[in-house]
């Protein structure tokens, strides 16, 4: 047990300093991957739902305080993202990998989604401005990620496999 | 209540992304006050540890961005030092200069060193200032220290000095204390002395000045100082070794004192003589 979380705190670990070095790094015209969310998405698939709620509250927490957002704005979004992948346990439902970059496609999109509406509700935005928020930053910041979580996706189902028969 | 803990055990995973949800909302809800306080509380319990991280880690990525800036700063400084330190140094030569100006009554003519006789000997140099400027033949030449030597050649906007550390350039020499004139001689430009009487009073560390009898040096320049005395090979003399105040290795900024020699005059008397012949 202590095991599995040393692993997982590890992962969030090196996600956290990956996040914060690497991703400015590669950011292409200011879209960054949201690393930390791909590895809530993992964590969710691999471990179920319970642990990925807890750790998608206290990330978003996390989130909330060090930047000026509302407080409770990326707790809740990534609760119910983490809640949400956490619906797909690999336990529980077989998935091949083009199903889990739908899922994690959705998962952005829900948490943005969640995060766009608290702020709508909280600033007085209008849905104009979710939209245009999700065409230009939501979207290219999920298909950016996409792009770099499926990596291992891939290589497990493919090229590992491949090499085994 | 025992059902209610089987229930919540039961339903763990619906129970706690309730209970997360709610506490979202709570917080969300919250006036910005209440939002501050909370945040402020958050950060100094449950996330103080993993602030202490973020702090740290970003410290340290700023030690890599800091220690990576100031390698380019200490190399942008020590240039700068180095344009300071041959600031200072021409600052402290010119300072001399004008204090040496200032003591002369002479028109002196400040002018640089372009170029400097290739031989280990180093015999002359060639001053930025000619026949334009004023300068003409046997004019002296001082430096901050004292006499540096004379005007051999002038052309239009450059001449050549012959240094005194040149054999065969030799002037006419005054102990300051004693009044023991003599010629400064060299044999190989580095070492210089007079010969005098056994029985003039001739001390170590005496200053030694320009005569002002050759007729291109004028009274009162600093040469140098006696350094030691030994004996000489004839017995009714002895030979005065002197150390030059100029390090003629150094010399850059110098002024020419604009000086006819006093041998001028009978000169051109002889010419005008010659010509009415």
């Amino acid at each position: 047990m202590l095991k599995k979380f040393l692993k997982w705190a590890g992962l969030f670990f090196l996600a956290f300093i990956l996040q914060t070095t690497l991703a400015p790094a590669i950011s292409i015209y200011g879209i960054k991957p949201d690393l930390l969310m791909l590895v809530l998405f993992i964590l969710a698939i691999k471990t179920g739902m319970m642990p990925a709620i807890y750790v998608g509250f206290f990330l978003g927490l996390a989130q909330d305080l060090y930047s000026p957002s509302i407080l409770g704005q990326n707790a809740l979004s990534k609760t119910i993202a983490g809640f949400f992948a956490g619906l797909f346990n690999e336990k529980l439902v077989r998935i091949d990998p083009i199903f889990q970059a739908v899922l994690l496609l959705l998962m952005f999109l829900l948490n943005d989604l969640v995060f766009l509406v608290v702020q709508m509700v909280k600033t007085g935005g209008s849905m104009q401005v979710i939209t245009m928020q999700v065409l230009t930053a939501t979207l290219p910041r999920s298909f950016y990620s996409l792009l770099l979580g499926m990596a291992p996706f891939l290589w497990e189902n493919y090229v590992q496999a491949a090499v085994k028969r | 209540m025992h059902w209610i803990v089987e229930f919540v055990v039961k339903h763990r995973s619906s129970c706690s992304f309730l209970v997360t949800i709610v506490l979202s909302l709570w917080m969300i809800s919250g006036p910005p006050e209440f939002q501050a306080r909370a945040s402020r509380f958050l950060t100094l319990t449950v996330f103080y540890p993993f602030q202490v991280t973020f702090n740290n880690l970003t410290h340290i990525r700023n030690i890599f961005s800091e220690n990576r800036h100031l390698r380019q700063e200490v190399a942008r400084l020590n240039t700068e030092v180095s344009r300071l330190l041959e600031l200072k140094s021409e600052n402290e030569r010119l300072r001399g200069l004008l204090d040496l100006s200032q003591d002369f009554t002479y028109e002196l003519l400040p002018v640089r060193v372009v170029a400097r006789d290739p031989s280990i000997e180093n015999k002359s140099v060639i001053i930025n200032a000619g026949y334009k400027d004023g300068v003409r033949m046997w004019m002296p030449l001082v430096g901050e220290k004292g006499v540096v030597g004379k005007v051999i050649q002038v052309m239009n906007g450059l001449s050549l000095v012959q240094l005194i550390k040149d054999p065969s350039n030799r002037i006419s020499i005054l102990s300051s204390r004693s009044r023991t004139v003599s010629i400064l001689e060299t044999e190989n430009g580095r070492s210089f002395f007079f010969r005098c009487r056994n029985h003039e009073d001739v001390q170590i560390g005496d200053t030694i000045i320009t005569s002002g009898l050759g007729g291109i040096y004028p009274k009162g320049l600093r040469v140098g100082q006696v350094d030691r005395i030994t004996d000489s090979q004839n017995p009714l003399f002895k030979r005065v070794w002197v150390e030059l105040s100029v390090d003629f290795d150094r010399i850059e900024d110098l002024f020419v004192l604009l000086l006819s020699p006093q041998w001028q005059s009978f000169r051109e008397e002889l010419d005008s003589l010659e010509m009415q012949r």
